[in-house]
């Protein structure tokens, strides 16, 4: 006989996601199903319009990485109509993208992992939150996540004209350049920038790493994997989040594949189980072999952890210097410990500010020469960007008159599936044993195995409440035995 | 008083967009009263909404909810004070509409009460499928549901702080939380 504990997010919304835990006569955990319902339709919503149009539309499937969908979807339209894209516009867009990138981490990190390390993955769920980070850290970094926010959003604004739901990229270019003033008025905020990626990096230092409890929780918990790593990267192996190859490379650091994204198709498939709405992408040349872990295994992850695994070197030079400090730390490189993507987005942070620090200072960032206007069509294209929590591919397909055909999506979290329910059941595993009832510390930290992926589900499904509220129902022999929730 | 009325939702995703739908069509009736501005699409949450709130004495908020066993076209009222998530005041990447509104008033933005935090939430069929079209139940109810909440937005628009809907206007309604 089996009893069920089922953890779902608020129950008064529908389409939720729930985790169930299926417990054995012995009161140990036999299997776990993390379950979401996922969005109908987009490629049917899409055929039958023009192909332009699909730039603008891919930002509302999501209100989190709109910018990411923006950017995937222009580069797959390029394509289409077989546009050789200023060497500007693809510094605006890649500026936009780092802008983009700063803006959604600190949202991450302060809201939804300090938390975790701040007030303790076990703390009261009341306190668990950015309110109890700013109680014990003090009101001051409450301010500074406001305003570092609103600065990246800002430069979003003066770059691409509005803040959210972009529609500044147009085939061939973008709708508008940057003018000289606000480059100016962008330069003083990006110093800013630079300042609070490194001030966050060194309060996780503080933080996590001064306490040598959450260092063992980092490398010694259950929350490891042994899977391959993707990302997408430059010509140099540094991580790129908005143009170059995607690289796979196993655990143990020997690259598996690194290919165009126009041959994605030929590495990446996506399996089908009949209990999830959500495929789960797997290398296609290895075949699907389960969720199974080890060396010849074909699960991958796709985050900040995975690009920084795949990399050899960042991109500028304080973002090497914290990742080099990192992985000193972590063991080595490749690191399978999936809580340093915590780490890792904070370490990506920097580079992002570097990168905008090193566009500001580009003569050639405020050219006119930002667009050309297409003269042909092609009829596919495909765009690869790093979304903030995976790999993002748009691919379309277009007829003579450039009117959609075709669509196809794996999103970042999507590419995150199967490792997701691989780590969720590992560490439910640990935790939950024989004679130890789950409480609210151990929900919590069985949430924390998911939260490390930064889970997006508005565009792999639909939008879940903030925070997670969780509800458990423990069942045996079909009845309810035990039965609390947190949160809402 | 300054008082902001936001349409919330995604005008892609079929009922999701009811709110935005409602704030366009009351715009044409309302734009031009002093002290209301209008925002008829608002998609974000969390964090994000704070900028756009702050100097507002009064937020009055269109948005979808969808609640197991609810009846598509019956609608909510409640205020911030006893708040229900609704589908787009919420944000699982951020921090939610409560934590966010705490820590601005925190930090010393000047945002609004909880009491003067209104939101009007329409149950809707669905809300996983790319459409531009409300589903046929939502379209059908949409001359009733959207004049008793119209009626409902007026009276408070034009009554002073700490006004709640009153119940009687509600008889139409799924109730208030």
């Amino acid at each position: 006989m089996t009893r069920t504990i089922s953890i779902d997010p608020i129950t008064r919304l529908e389409g939720h996601g729930k985790i169930e835990i299926f417990l054995g006569d012995d009161g140990s955990v036999r299997n776990c199903f993390f379950q979401i319902p996922e969005l109908r339709g987009f490629e049917r919503f899409v055929v039958g319009r023009p192909i332009e149009e699909l730039p603008r539309i891919v930002t509302r499937i999501c209100g989190v990485c709109p910018a990411s969908h923006h950017m995937a979807s222009a580069k797959a339209v390029d394509g289409c109509f077989g546009n050789e894209v200023p060497p500007v516009a693809h510094k605006l867009r890649d500026m936009y993208y780092h802008a983009h990138f700063i803006h959604s981490h600190v949202a991450h990190f302060y809201a939804l992992a300090a938390p975790d390390f701040v007030c303790g993955p076990e703390s009261d769920p009341a306190v668990r939150n950015i309110l109890g980070v700013v109680a014990k850290v003090g009101l001051e970094i409450g301010g500074r996540v406001i305003k570092a926010r609103s600065m990246a959003q800002r430069i979003q604004q003066l770059l691409g004209g509005r803040t959210t739901h972009p529609v500044w990229c147009l085939p061939g270019g973008v709708a508008k350049g940057l003018k000289k003033e606000e480059l100016n008025e962008i330069k003083p905020m990006v110093k800013e920038l630079a300042g609070f990626t490194e001030f966050s990096l060194k309060l996780f230092h503080d933080v996590v790493l001064k306490n040598p409890q959450y260092v063992d929780l980092i490398l010694n918990g259950p929350y490891t994997l042994d899977v391959q790593f993707m990302g997408l990267v430059d010509k140099d192996n540094a991580p790129n989040f908005y143009d170059g190859q995607v690289r796979v490379v196993d655990f143990e650091g020997h690259e598996i594949c690194k290919y165009q994204p126009d041959r994605y198709f030929e590495h990446v498939a996506e399996h089908v189980e009949p209990w999830s709405y959500l495929k789960f992408p797997y290398l296609r040349k290895r075949g699907w072999k389960g969720f199974v872990e080890g060396i010849n295994s074909s699960i991958y992850c796709a985050t900040p952890l995975a690009r920084l695994n795949v990399a050899d070197r960042m991109a500028t030079p304080r973002a090497q210097e914290a990742y080099e400090g990192m992985f000193k730390t972590l063991g080595g490189k490749p690191c399978r410990a999936l809580m340093a993507n915590h780490w890792a987005r904070l370490v990506e942070m920097v580079q992002n500010a570097e990168m905008l620090e090193r566009y500001c200072a580009d003569p050639e960032i405020t050219s006119d020469k930002f667009r050309v206007l297409p003269q042909q069509i092609t009829g596919t294209g495909i765009g690869i960007v790093e979304a903030m929590r995976g790999t993002l591919t748009h691919h379309y397909t277009c007829d003579k008159n450039g009117i959609c055909t075709g669509a196809n999506l794996i999103v970042g979290t999507t590419n995150n599936n199967a490792p997701i329910q691989m780590v969720t059941k590992k560490v439910a595993q640990t935790l939950i044993r024989p004679g130890k009832e789950p409480n609210q510390g151990i929900l919590n930290m069985i949430e924390m195995a998911f939260r490390a992926f930064d889970p997006c589900y508005s565009c792999a499904t639909h939008t879940l409440p903030g925070q997670m509220p969780l509800e458990v129902s423990v069942y045996q022999g079909g009845k309810l035995q035990h039965h609390f929730k947190r949160g809402s | 008083m300054r008082t902001l009325l936001l349409g919330m939702g995604n005008p892609y995703l079929s009922d999701d967009a009811v709110g935005i739908r409602l704030a366009r069509d009351f715009k044409s009736w309302l734009e031009g009263i002093p002290n209301l501005d209008i925002v008829e699409e608002c998609s974000v949450g969390g964090l994000e909404l704070l900028p756009l709130i702050e100097d507002y004495q009064r937020l009055v908020i269109i948005d979808s909810t969808k609640t197991t066993g609810g009846i598509p076209g019956k609608w909510y009222y409640f205020t911030a004070e006893r708040l229900r998530e609704t589908m787009n005041l919420t944000n699982i990447h951020d921090a939610n509409f409560v934590t966010a509104l705490e820590l601005g008033r925190r930090l010393g933005m000047k945002l609004p009460a909880n009491s003067e935090v209104h939101i009007f939430a329409v149950e809707i069929a669905d809300s996983l499928t790319f459409a531009e079209q409300l589903t046929e139940a939502l379209q059908r109810g949409y001359p009733q549901y959207s004049s008793e909440i119209f009626n409902c937005i007026v009276e408070l628009i034009a009554s002073p702080p700490g006004f709640l809907v009153p119940v009687n206007v509600l008889s139409h309604a799924a109730g208030r939380i």
